[in-house]
């Protein structure tokens, strides 16, 4: 159930797209098959997000302001405000009718939302609208179609319902983050919120800080006292977090940043999606500074992939920055609450300690290039950590070979991370000629359109949850094709250029890239992907 | 004294000779730490970017020499999530007053238990000699302020320590780099002390301040005693009254004196602990 809105405080436009698919988890419809419209002047401001087909069925309280929007043939205006204002004395009770008219329309069970009335505060408003709920209900005669039926659920299991921004804290809790600082930002102010439940009452630490500057600063303090620490935040806040990423990538300090893209630069178009950082997560900052890039482009993939940032994070001493965007972030899904409760391997910073002999040496060059980590208060094993380029022993050195092997420590403990094929996935036939590259939630809408058009034979689709350091399976992917399809949420077409810059591509290369906000779809991604199978 | 190599490093620091840093690495190393019986690895010393923040590679503790202005965050991120460590932001007037001066509010009214020691130096030395927040202002046709300066400071002194009591920091004291007694006693206080700690140190800058700068500080500055009469400056009218730490309007009035007419050393408020 995606959300679209605006820049508005309170009220204006918003409007929810809510899927039924027993069967999966998924992008929605193109186009709705039910729309209820209260007010066509708000409708106008998401027309281009919520488009009408044909077939859409439409119902609307009232036809003032409708201008030229042109209604399908099923449009029918029902008394929505009048009803509910006849009997609860308010016309706020508009959308408990049509949610009664609807539950009759899609034929839900008898006591659905009774059901629902006891088991949440929001949902008690059903039950104190009872009479505007089942007035919604006795509506259906009137109108000249049959009822739609559902297909009856295939899958009974329990079911999880969450958005990616909560999947992406309750990942954090699972993985042991106890330690999170971060400052109100949309779209990802829920992760902070959310956090900040879980963390207070002395469960953790929690602090909304002055700033970005500050969050990712207070987070790095606290990890250098051992802690998994986390902050999250999206493009404006992610600017100014660059400079202490670098220090964390110099001074091998463990964070997790988690960015929820929005539409940039600037202040862009802050509630909607983009997928524009990349250049920035990869890239930002002066000077040669690693870290370590994820993005996730499903909900079960917020869950695991925050739990893998800390692991990767944690284990190779550098910063972690997990891409989200506002569509996987805001997006509520009900799924399998399978990938909640299964196991994940956590991997643990290494210390010193045990065999280690003194003197200990934070920065030691060691065999996989990462240097024990004492904690700030264990005994023995004392260091001054510094921005300034430094010895292994942590001092300030500005010997030129030092600088060197700093670097090459720095960079080399990550080249591992290339060999984790699981953070690339593959979808379609291994002989495939023909492939997609595609992260975030734009890899959801390919696979989507990739099965709408029925090629699943004909092209292949590997979307990278590792961006960076550069997966050799994702390499392996592009040297299989004679044709290679690059999709993303990006007018420079950041993705396309990151895989030039790395990779031999193909001559046969398409780049279908644009600016966002607008969330891709099967329509429009039909064209880029039927011409690659062509 | 032993206890000195208990508590620095080999690490030769790269100050001036007669800097006043030294004396803040004297009070700490040898008074400091020793007198509070802190174990080094029990302490963590935060700094940010300066000459005063080369600080804590010459003490045996954990440390980290961070960046510009953001060495309170990194502070109380670390002591919110270990509070067994003693932990001490240092870093200088750029630091605390110009770059991140944003962060000094904030840390006051979270009033993290950490101890924050401002080296006041009065100029950017590090970058050779440029004006900071805390440079002398004249007025215009006054000339030149500092030795290398063609320009004088153009904006209104940023006062630190009035700054600091107007947001009522738990803990408010000023030292000065030419008594490490006394600045190590402020310190242990203020370490002591539950609650945020702010220590203004005034600090002769040996290189890029004019030699009279600080004789001036010298020859004008009045100890704190408790329950003695404040020094005033010659030009007020007030009569001075007893001292008493414990009173935030009397530490508003001590701080509202300029510090060029009668820099205040001492205690200058000290308030409820945690």
């Amino acid at each position: 159930m995606p959300r679209y809105y605006g820049p508005q405080i309170r009220g204006g436009a918003s409007g929810v797209k809510l899927s039924l698919d027993t069967t999966r988890a998924s992008v929605p419809a193109d186009t709705a098959d039910i729309m209820v419209c209260f007010n066509w002047e708000k409708y106008a401001e998401l027309e281009q997000e919520l488009p009408l087909g044909a077939d859409s069925v439409v119902f609307y309280d009232s036809a003032s302001s409708k201008g030229s929007i042109s209604l399908p043939e099923k449009s029918f205006q029902v008394r929505f405000s009048e009803i509910g204002e006849e009997l609860t004395g308010t016309t706020l009770a508009k959308n408990i009718v049509a949610l009664g008219l609807l539950e009759r329309i899609l034929a839900l069970p008898e006591g659905l939302s009774k059901g629902a009335a006891v088991q949440d505060e929001a949902s008690a408003l059903l039950e104190r609208n009872g009479l505007a709920l089942s007035a919604g209900k006795h509506l259906l005669p009137e109108f000249p179609f049959a009822e739609l039926k559902l297909s009856s659920p295939r899958d009974a299991s329990a079911k999880a319902v969450l958005h990616g921004n909560s999947a992406v804290a309750q990942g954090a809790i699972r993985a042991g983050c106890r330690t999170f600082f971060g400052y109100p930002i949309t779209p990802a102010s829920e992760i902070m919120e959310e956090m900040q439940e879980r963390l207070g009452q002395g469960n953790g630490v929690f602090i909304q800080a002055e700033d970005e500057i500050a969050a990712v600063g207070l987070a790095l303090g606290a990890s250098l006292t051992g802690a998994k620490s986390m902050t999250a935040t999206t493009g404006p806040g992610l600017d100014l977090m660059t400079e202490m990423m670098g220090l964390a990538s110099g001074a091998e300090i463990p964070v997790v940043i988690v960015d929820v893209q929005r539409c940039g630069p600037a202040t862009g178009i802050p509630s909607k999606s983009e997928q524009s950082d990349l250049n920035h997560v990869i890239y930002g900052g002066h000077g040669d500074a690693p870290r370590v890039v994820i993005a996730a482009y499903s909900l079960e993939g917020c869950y695991r992939l925050v739990i893998e940032s800390f692991s990767i994070s944690e284990y190779y001493q550098a910063p972690v920055v997990l891409l989200s965007d506002q569509w996987l972030g805001q997006t509520t899904v009900a799924t399998s609450s399978d990938f909640l409760t299964k196991d994940y391997s956590v991997a643990q910073r290494k210390r010193p300690g045990g065999e280690y002999q003194e003197p200990y040496r934070r920065y030691e060059i060691t065999e996989d290039s990462i240097s024990p980590m004492a904690s700030a208060g264990d005994e023995g094993f004392m260091y001054q950590a510094t921005g300034l380029a430094h010895n292994e022993k942590g001092r300030p050195s500005f010997d030129f070979a030092t600088h060197q092997r700093m670097h090459e420590k720095r960079w080399q403990k990550l080249a591992p991370l290339r060999d984790r094929d699981e953070l690339v996935k593959v979808f379609g036939r291994e002989e495939s000629r023909k492939g997609i590259v595609a992260f975030g939630s734009s890899a959801q809408f390919v696979l989507e359109t990739v099965e709408y058009l029925g090629l699943q034979d004909e092209v292949k689709v590997c979307i990278p949850e590792l961006i960076h350091p550069l997966p050799r399976r994702l390499t392996s992917f592009v040297d299989s094709l004679e044709r290679l399809l690059v999709v993303e949420m990006s007018y420079s077409a950041q993705l396309h250029h990151y895989l030039r810059s790395q990779i031999d591509l193909p001559s046969d290369t398409e780049s279908y890239a644009r600016a966002g906000g607008l969330p891709f779809s099967r329509k429009e991604l039909s064209g880029p992907i039927t011409k690659l199978a062509r | 004294m032993s206890e000195e190599t208990n508590y620095r490093t080999e690490v030769t620091p790269i100050w001036c000779p007669g800097c006043g840093n030294f004396a803040l690495l004297i009070a700490l190393t040898r008074r400091v730490l020793p007198n509070l019986g802190i174990p080094g690895h029990q302490a963590l010393i935060v700094s940010g970017i300066g000459c005063s923040s080369r600080i804590p590679a010459y003490v045996d503790s954990y440390g980290f020499n961070s960046l510009h202005g953001r060495a309170v965050v990194i502070a109380q991120g670390a002591k919110l999530a270990n509070p067994e460590l003693t932990v001490v932001a240092i870093g200088g007037d750029g630091d605390f007053f110009s770059i991140g001066a944003g962060h000094l509010p904030h840390a006051v009214r979270r009033n993290v238990n950490i101890t924050c020691i401002m080296v006041n130096n009065f100029v950017y030395a590090l970058t050779k000699g440029q004006t900071s927040p805390t440079s002398p202002y004249l007025q215009r046709g006054e000339g030149p302020f500092l030795s290398r300066q063609f320009y004088p400071p153009v904006d209104p002194v940023l006062d630190m320590v009035s700054y600091s009591v107007s947001t009522r920091a738990s803990l408010i004291a000023q030292g000065i780099a030419t008594d490490v007694s006394n600045l190590a006693w402020l310190i242990e206080e203020a370490v002591k002390h539950r609650g945020f700690s702010f220590v203004n140190v005034l600090t002769p800058c040996v290189t890029f301040d004019p030699p009279w700068l600080f004789k001036t500080i010298k020859e004008r500055a009045s100890y704190l005693n408790e329950g003695e009469p404040v020094g005033l400056p010659d030009s007020s009218a007030e009569q001075p009254w007893l001292h008493d730490s414990s009173n935030i309007t009397l530490a508003l009035k001590l701080a509202q004196t300029p510090v060029m007419e009668k820099p205040h050393i001492g205690m200058i408020f000290r308030g409820k602990e945690l």
